[in-house]
Formats: C-alpha cells, structure tokens, sequence
C-alpha cells in the first residue's frame, strides 16, 4: 500500500512540476491522435455516408466487412503496416517506420472503420422524410447530403469522439510502427510500457493519470453529446 | 394541360400500387385524390412531386416530358412541393426551416427575410419565428411546412392528406390555407384525403382511386369477410358479427363496398321495433356535404350513410341519437 500511494503522489508531483519530458510525451500523444482522427474522419464520414445512401450490390457484405474490422487488434495492424513500410516492403523507400507518420497510417487504418460504421448507423438512424422535404423543397445532391450529415451530426460527432478515444488508448500499433523513441515517437502508452518494464512507476502513473483524465473528458464529451441528440 | 399521364406504372416488389392508363390535371385547379389507405395516393402524389420514379410510362408536366433523371428533375422540383402527411422540420428554428429553399434558390438574404416574414403570417405563424421544429404542436408543424413551401413560390402544391394528423380547430385552418393560396396566388392543387365531407367543401374536381387504378366512384365502407350461406341467404360476414347480404360470390374470403347513398336509417325512437335486419347503433358525425347529409354512425363498425337533408330533419337525427340501419342486397358491392 505504501508503494501504491509513495507513486502515487509523486506522480502528482511531477504533473504539477509541468516536468518537460512528461509533457512531451503527452504532446505527441495528442498530436498524433489528434492527426489520425481528422484524417479518419475525412476519410470514413463521406465513406459512411455513400454507403448508407447508396443502393449497390454487396451492401450488407461491405457493412460485414467493416463490422468485423472493427474487432481488428491493433498488433495485427502493426503488423501489416510494418510488412508494408519496413526496408524490405513495397512502401520501405518512403522511410515511414519509425516515424510519427508510420504510427498515424496505422491508427488511421485502426479507427475509419469505426467512423464509417457509426456514419452509417447515423445516417440510417435519420427519417427518410429529411430527404424528401429537402428534395421537394428544391435541394439539389450535395444540399440534400448537407441536411442529411447535419441532422446526423450528434451521431457522426459521436464516432469522432470514440475513435480519439480508441486512438489515444492503444499501444500496438505506436510500439510497433513507432518504436517508442524519446521526444519523438514516444507515446503516453508506449512510455507507460517502457517505464513499468524498467520497475520505474513515478512516470508511468503519472501518464496513466493524464491518460484517465483525457478518457473521462472524452466520454464526459461523447454523453453530453448523446444526450443532447436524445433531447 | 398541368399534368399529362400516359400508361404510368409503379410496381413495387412485383406488385403494381399504381395503374393509370390516361390521366389529366389542369391548371388552377383544386384537385382531390380520394379513396382508402393503399389506393395509390401518396404514390401518385410523390410521383406528381417529382421524388419517385414511374416504373413505366410517360409524365408530361407543363407539356414537357419528364424524363425521371435526377439531373432533370431538379428544375421541375422548383415549381412543384409537396407537403407531406406527417411533415418534418429540420432540427433547427422555424425561420431557418423556412429560409431552406430560398437559400437553395439563392435568394439575397436581404430578400429573405421578408420572404419568410409574409409566409408564416399567411399560416399565422409569425409570432413562432425563433421556435424550434421539435417545440410545436402537429398542427403547428403543418402551419410551417406550408409556410416553408409557400416561400419556394411554387406553381403547384400537393398535399398528401393535410389534416389527418391535426384537430378539428387545425384542420379547419389548414382547410382556409389551402382555399386562400389557390384564390390569391393562383397556385394549383392537388390534395389526397380519405376524408370525404372535407373533399366536398375544398376541391373543384375529385379523382376516385381504388387499389391503383382511377375509378368512376369512390368505394365506401370496405369491409373483408367470409361469405356464408344460412338458409338459403348469402352474407359476407364482417368482423364475424356484422352480416351484410351479397349475391352471386362463392363462399370464401372477399372484400366488399356498401353504398352509402343505398344504406337506410330510422331513429330507434321512431322504429316499431327489434328486427334481425337492421342493425343497432350511434350517430357520432353528422357533416353537411353539399345538398345531402353525411351521417357517420358506430354499429361496432363505423358506416357512412348519405341521406338527404330533409329525411334528416324528418327523422330528428342528431348527434348521439340511436339509430338502426339496414343493408339492402343492392348496396353491397364485391369488389
């Protein structure tokens, strides 16, 4: 017990004392998710929102598809990823691995399933009379898709939210694209791992702090928003 | 000519909701679509609106052929908007519900205001401007979704039963509406109701549609039910309780019409007695449809009955009155 709390408040000392290599550990955290979730959005909410207005062939196998994505661990992303961008692979003259950029290609392949199948369960969820009211009242496609994302937009918000959320929690893929390198691919989860196999458990429970606090803001933010799309 | 169709089909998973061979509608005109739930009028209204497609045969609008690419139908949705049974706002303030199809025409927004301002004072709505969709009553709602279509300045409007869904003190609104944007902004109408006193007061010219074809009538009262034959007699029996005479059917399932101007109906008080024939009930609806009275009575089955004004006032028939009523052989119609 005495353990537990001496690591404790020292970690609440070293929160408190802005100690740098801390903070830039949490700032390529967020940077990076930051990044993978904007590109995952521009990426799965037009994806999401062709699928669930189109009519084609092999629908309900595509929605299959990126269901089953959505159970993909993050080691096998790695994984692939790394087939792809170490020396050896198709992409290795790009010199990606090892790079903030290899860790946000993962993540990226990580979450836009998760935008795409929430955009989709949005945009289902909205009455199909939106459409047609825009439709009668003169709207022209790229009109009646605006009302559509708009009236969804707690829904797609919400897919936003979560995949920051899924992102900034990993570690996978961060250790095996990222390689965990100091004030530079060193991620709040990474250096937790790094800090606990060195039995050093100040900083690492000071990370995992940080990381409670952006997970209890996020899902502070995911309710707020659910529960504004109920009222 | 306002609408020209030819040969128009829609059929949906293999069944056909919609069959008109030939069909007109003129311009300036009050048209109503009537008939039961099902007959095709929410179909034809959404086609008339330019927002389904015909699985097959020609629309002329305007005497241009409608040629059902998204591209083309664009311009025609201009001039066409449809007000739907249940109309939805958009999660926002009335005013912007309103100011969506002038921004989709690209109306300057100093225009706008004013555009906005004059439609919802047509509906009485004005004083809702900065409500939200999700704040008003359903037939608020229907006040500002015609408000909403009236500032597109469409040349026709198509209503798919506009006061199903509101109360009476509503529906006669709405029903003043109507009358008032085709008397003084000339627009062209066509409303589909199964209600058929409000058909009576509102529109100059009636399209029967049954099971998706135009009819010479309306079919009132339809009723499904067994045909059985007791002694000697053939009744179609409804709701296994109400035996309404029919001839030459086999026995088995059918589905019948009776003719309200064929029904007859005494007053209890009047009546010299219990008969097997006639059947017991209450008036609930008495509505004045042109030189007749409409009577709609509750015998554990609502029935509309036409009779005239006169054998009303002869038999003291009021509201909450007991009545008896009678099904002659000649007007029940299998169909």
């Amino acid at each position: 017990m005495q353990f537990f709390q001496d690591s404790f408040f020292s970690a609440l000392l070293l929160i408190r004392s802005l100690d740098p290599d801390l903070l830039n550990v949490v700032a390529v955290s967020l940077k990076v998710s930051a990044l993978s979730t904007l590109i995952a959005s521009l990426l799965g909410i037009p994806l999401g929102f062709t699928i669930s207005t189109t009519d084609f062939r092999g629908k309900r196998a595509v929605i299959t598809f990126l269901n089953t994505l959505l159970a993909l661990p993050t080691v096998v992303i790695g994984l692939f990823v790394y087939l792809f961008i170490s020396r050896r692979g198709m992409l290795g003259e790009l010199g990606l691995l090892y790079t903030q950029a290899a860790i946000v290609i993962g993540q990226v392949i990580l979450i836009v399933p998760i935008v795409t199948t929430f955009t989709i369960s949005a945009i289902n969820r909205i009455d199909r009379r939106y459409r047609q009211t825009a439709k009668t009242l003169g709207a022209d496609r790229i009109q009646v898709a605006l009302v559509l994302l708009r009236e969804a937009r707690f829904g797609i918000v919400s897919a936003v939210v979560a995949s920051f959320g899924r992102v900034i929690s990993e570690i996978g893929i961060s250790m095996m694209l990222g390689g965990n390198a100091k004030g530079f691919t060193r991620t709040m989860t990474t250096a937790m791992a790094l800090e606990y196999d060195k039995g050093e458990f100040v900083l690492a429970v000071a990370l995992g702090l940080i990381l409670m606090t952006i997970s209890l803001v996020v899902n502070v933010m995911l309710n707020a928003i659910q529960g504004r799309a109920a009222s | 000519m306002l609408y020209d169709l030819r040969g128009l089909k829609k059929i949906y998973s293999g069944r056909t909701v919609l069959d008109l061979p030939e069909l007109s509608f003129q311009k300036g005109k009050i048209y109503g679509l009537l008939g039961p739930n099902g007959s095709g009028k929410t179909t034809l209204l959404s086609i008339l609106g330019f927002l389904n497609i015909p699985s097959a045969g020609d629309l002329f609008y305007n005497g241009r052929r409608v040629s059902f690419t998204e591209k083309d139908l664009l311009p025609f949705r201009k001039e066409v908007v449809v007000v739907d049974q249940h109309p939805i706002l958009f999660s926002t303030t009335v005013y912007k519900n309103v100011e969506f199809g002038l921004k989709v025409r690209q109306v300057p927004k100093f225009r706008r205001s004013r555009i906005i301002q004059a439609s919802l004072e047509r509906v009485g709505m004005r004083d809702f401007m900065h409500a939200r969709g999700g704040e008003l009553s359903g037939g608020e709602n229907q006040r500002v979704a015609i408000a909403r279509a009236l500032a597109c300045s469409p040349r026709v409007m198509l209503f798919d039963e506009p006061t199903a869904s509101v109360d009476v003190n509503h529906q006669m609104v709405i029903e003043e509406i109507i009358r008032d944007l085709h008397s003084r902004e000339g627009i062209s109408i066509i409303l589909s109701t199964h209600n058929l006193s409000q058909a009576a007061k509102l529109v100059q010219e009636k399209i029967y549609l049954f099971e998706g074809r135009a009819s010479a009538f309306t079919h009132e009262n339809i009723y499904h039910g067994p045909v059985i034959t007791e002694g000697g007699r053939r009744y179609c029996l409804v709701r296994e309780k109400f035996p309404f005479p029919v001839n030459g059917v086999e026995d088995g399932p059918v589905k019948i019409s009776i003719d309200p101007a064929s029904i007859e109906i005494r007053n209890v008080a009047r009546a010299p007695g219990r008969s097997e024939e006639w059947l017991n009930g209450r008036i609930y609806q008495l509505t004045l449809e042109r030189d007749r009275i409409r009577i709609l009575v509750d015998v554990g089955i609502p029935l509309n009955i036409l009779s005239s004004a006169g054998a009303c006032a002869d038999m003291n028939l009021s509201i909450g009155e007991s009545v008896q009523i009678r099904c002659p052989k000649k007007a029940v119609a299998v169909i």
